[in-house]
């Protein structure tokens, strides 16, 4: 039987891109001149996806399973005025703020290598996580060129207080050790827009605005803009277009655009953009 | 219909150029007076010109592991596509195609030589006649050093083998009927 | 040089006996040693155990550190286990007969380090009481594992690897489990009855026997190259700077083949030494069996120095990163020490004097040994320290759970090692013997054609004159 589907659906199923018809495909654009770096994005987060809060010794020992992180850098500082002060550590100004959580590529570097299928891509473009798949041979971690995927290396839910248990958002699960977890664009979120949407008689089309991820609701700027990638009139591939950066590229040719995705050269297709970071180093 | 007795002449040789010389001997009775139903050598190593003297050994060992190669191969490459990645959840992933062949291949690689041995050695099993029971005439000295030939004839032929094997510098002669 | 090689007029009987006397109840220090083995995989069991109960962390890996020791454990082991089931096919095949009485223990070192490497997998793996979900079995879920997975080669290559390699040690044990069936008593003249499968020696069984066993020597090359290209997939096929390398499958292979002929020559220097082979483990088999792993160590290192090339003349910014952290940075000392041990120590087996004294060799060995482990610690961990994501970049050294595991690894396989040597037979009686019988005959036939030639020349001269 399996033989016979096989040989039926050989063109199909040796086909490259194999959702490249499907309607949705979610996307991100985080505009880096928006984000002052108050970290509301990642409380959201991990308010929304049951994220374990490890504590100060664990945090040390790099065990945090912040599934949206803000990373800091400070770049070399430019101009005149900062020339006397370029010994700190901590310098006047050249903080620059990236949030960082699973890019949800298109050619994810993670799936493949999962021994158990316990990762893999859904059609509306979700780098998926199967928890209670998972084996935790941790290979996908360690070929994620983001490093945002994180392992329970402990057994974080058996350390919640005792009435804290109540806080647990109900729609997604809680995990146990041994297992990967990641950021997932907010899944159980994206799965009940979908619903709401196939109630009201609608399939394979939820409008733009009528799902918002955790971390999108809560940023005070609105640096970052979550949608329908495929959806030509959403904000987000508006945002796309706007900036002159497509996929299938592994280098975007925009040399007056802001617009970038983190790592393209390796060809990953990564379906978050970052807006770069302009500076006014004369004032 | 009851089982004729098999009646077997076991003698012990301390060197392999007695042993070869026998059986010479013993063919050239068997030639004039066709007395002798098989002969078989005991040896603590293995002397590839047996072959020559006893007649050519039906085993075609490789054709097994020929054919539970190519099984392997078969297998393994349906069992990879077919079964498991053509089943209902498809799982496209990294941007690739549902069936990959090139890993595919390995998996049909591995299976190949799994089966391969596996058969080669359940025909090994087959033609040497393994596990069998110890025959009761055996003996301990030829896994050590000496030749043994073992001689399959009639109870009436007794006296005639017999002779030769003194002849050509028998160490033990042992008798058995089965 | 009188022991330099092997006696050609040594007896049969004498064989059986030297080799059988290996087989007797062993002395006080063998018992010590198994102690200290079996006590090492009981601390390595105790801390399985804790890291169980507490989860992974406890072992003090991380979130950029997913893969540590576990991962370069088995790697080393998986490598130890080819030289020997390789070199021994190979070397059947090429007809090289010195291999006939080393090839058992290298055998055995190969099945019991294919044991031990299978071991760190389950350590590694996060949900152990789910690891079966990685064989395909067909279920009512329709869930098969993902056959891209460079993982699931590893469980399909390890699976072949560990039943044909030993198949191949017990087939060519058969005919020397007879010689102890006909020797032994009490319990081991069952085991040794059960095990033989009544083989009598037959011409029958001789000729079946020899071709099944090239028929599994020809399988066998193929299949550990392919082995051992295998596990270096897991690190090739990955995108991290230091893993994606196109050359790691033949790299992979001569590493394992060069800590594999390493640990042969140790075990080789302990067996002469403590079951006083000298007759059989004679100065010229040392002698080749140095002289073959020092060629395998220069193609390592020629491989290892291609790879560092092909890095840096890549200009790839991550993996010229990698490659200046590797040597300047935190993993420097494992780095440098690596190419001490494993790139200028086995240049002291160019000289004649050091191969053929035992235990220059053996420290030469085990200097070997110990580069190629820190050779794998550093394929493992300086990448993940410096991979592509600068914000995660840090160092981690194994923790104390990990060095337990790691030393019990080592116990664990001296120990199976040991009641091998004590159970079986770890010299081929009967090999030595066809080895013994071949040279005495073809050294007869030299003699004679001298003679013969010598006779055509006088009578060549005399019809001259």
């Amino acid at each position: 039987m399996s033989l016979s589907r096989m040989l039926e659906n050989w063109s199909d199923l040796n086909k490259q891109d194999y959702y490249e018809d499907e309607p949705i495909m979610w996307g991100m654009s985080i505009d880096l001149n928006k984000c002052t770096g108050c970290g509301s994005c990642v409380t959201a987060c991990y308010a929304e996806n049951n994220i374990p809060t490890v504590g100060k010794e664990k945090c040390g020992s790099g065990h945090s399973m912040h599934w949206l992180r803000i990373e800091r850098y400070w770049d070399e500082p430019e101009g005149e005025a900062d020339l006397d002060i370029k010994e700190s550590e901590y310098p006047e100004r050249g903080a620059h703020f990236a949030p960082m959580m699973c890019q949800q590529c298109n050619h994810a570097p993670c799936e493949p290598v999962c021994p158990v299928a316990a990762t893999y891509h859904t059609p509306d473009g979700l780098n998926a996580q199967v928890y209670n798949r998972c084996i935790g041979s941790r290979y996908c971690g360690t070929n994620c060129p983001y490093k945002v995927r994180y392992f329970n290396f402990f057994d974080f839910q058996e350390d919640i207080p005792h009435p804290l248990e109540m806080l647990l958002n109900p729609d997604l699960t809680v995990r146990s050790k041994g297992v990967m977890e990641k950021c997932t664009f907010c899944v159980q979120r994206l799965r009940s827009a979908k619903d709401a949407a196939a109630d009201e008689g609608v399939r394979g089309h939820v409008a733009d605005g009528a799902v918002q991820t955790a971390c999108q609701q809560s940023c005070p700027t609105e640096a970052i803009v979550f949608g329908n990638l495929k959806d030509d009139k959403s904000k987000v591939s508006e945002s796309w277009q706007s900036h002159n950066v497509e996929l299938d590229r592994h280098e975007q040719f925009n040399e007056d655009e802001r617009g970038y995705r983190i790592f393209e050269e390796l060809n990953v297709e990564p379906s978050v953009m970052y807006l770069d970071r302009v500076r006014n180093t004369e004032a | 219909m009851r089982r004729r007795a098999k009646h077997f002449l076991f003698a012990t040789f301390d060197d392999f150029e007695k042993a070869i010389e026998v059986i010479s001997d013993l063919k050239r009775l068997d030639a004039k007076e066709d007395i002798i139903s098989d002969i078989e050598l005991y040896s603590p190593i293995e002397h590839p010109e047996v072959e020559e003297m006893l007649g050519e050994f039906h085993q075609p060992i490789q054709r097994f592991s020929f054919f539970g190669g190519i099984t392997g191969a078969i297998l393994g490459f349906i069992f990879a596509a077919g079964v498991g990645q053509s089943m209902f959840t498809v799982q496209p992933q990294g941007g690739k195609s549902v069936i990959t062949i090139p890993p595919d291949i390995i998996i049909a690689y591995e299976m190949t030589i799994l089966l391969g041995v596996l058969s080669t050695v359940a025909a090994f099993l087959i033609y040497a006649g393994l596990p069998r029971r110890l025959k009761k005439y055996y003996d301990h000295t030829v896994s050590v050093d000496q030749i043994g030939i073992e001689v399959e004839t009639d109870p009436e032929n007794n006296e005639k083998v017999r002779a030769v094997l003194q002849r050509c510098g028998a160490l033990e002669i042992r008798e058995e009927t089965q | 040089m009188s022991d330099y090689s092997m006696k050609n007029d040594i007896e049969w009987a004498k064989i059986n006996e030297d080799v059988l006397a290996s087989l007797e109840s062993p002395r006080k220090a063998f018992w010590v040693v198994l102690g200290v083995c079996f006590a090492l995989v009981l601390a390595g069991a105790a801390a399985e155990i804790y890291q169980y109960n507490n989860g992974l962390g406890v072992a003090l890996m991380n979130n950029p550190h997913y893969w540590q020791t576990y991962i370069s454990n088995f790697v080393f082991w998986i490598g130890m286990s080819h030289s020997g089931t390789l070199l021994s096919a190979i070397l059947l095949l090429t007809h090289a007969d010195w291999r006939k009485p080393i090839y058992r223990f290298a055998e055995a070192m190969t099945f019991f380090s294919i044991l031990t490497a299978a071991i760190f997998p389950i350590i590694h793996i996060g949900r152990v009481w789910d690891m079966y979900w990685i064989l395909p079995y067909p279920d009512q879920r329709a869930i098969w594992p993902n056959f891209r997975s460079p993982l699931l080669w590893d469980a399909f290559a390890i699976t072949t690897y560990a039943t044909s390699s030993a198949l191949f040690l017990y087939i060519g044990m058969i005919p020397d489990l007879a010689i102890c069936r006909d020797k032994a008593k009490g319990w081991r003249k069952k085991l040794y009855t059960t095990l033989s499968l009544g083989w009598m020696g037959r011409a029958t069984e001789w000729i079946a026997f020899r071709r099944t066993y090239v028929l599994l020597a020809c399988f066998l090359v193929p299949l550990a190259v392919s082995v051992h290209s295998i596990v270096a997939s897991d690190f090739a096929m990955s995108i991290m700077p230091g893993w994606h390398v196109t050359s790691f499958p033949p790299y992979f292979v001569a590493g394992a083949l060069y800590s594999g002929c390493a640990a042969i020559i140790t075990l080789f220097v302990l067996l002469r030494y403590v079951f006083k082979f000298e007759a059989y483990m004679t100065t010229e088999i040392m002698d080749k069996t140095a002289r073959l792993t020092f060629a395998i160590a220069m193609a390592w290192n020629f491989l290892n120095l291609s790879e560092y090339a092909s890095i840096w003349y890549s200009h790839d910014m991550f993996e010229h990163e990698m490659l200046i952290d590797k040597f300047t940075g935190p993993y420097a000392g494992v780095v440098w020490s690596m190419l001490f041990c494993a790139t200028v120590v086995p240049f002291a087996m160019a000289f004649k004097k050091v191969r053929h004294n035992m235990w220059a060799m053996f420290w030469v060995s085990l200097f070997i040994q110990l580069g190629m482990w820190l050779e794998r610690f550093q394929i493992v961990s300086p990448p993940l320290a410096s991979n592509h994501e600068p914000w995660t970049q840090s160092v981690v050294w194994p923790g104390l759970i990990q060095l337990t595991i790691t030393a019990a690894s080592f116990g664990w396989f001296t120990m199976l090692f040991l009641i091998f040597c004590k159970v079986f037979p770890s010299v081929s009686m009967y090999e030595v013997k066809e080895m013994v019988y071949h040279r005495n005959k073809h050294g007869q036939k030299k003699l004679q054609n001298i003679d013969k030639i010598k006779d055509d020349m006088i009578k060549t001269e005399e019809g001259l004159s």
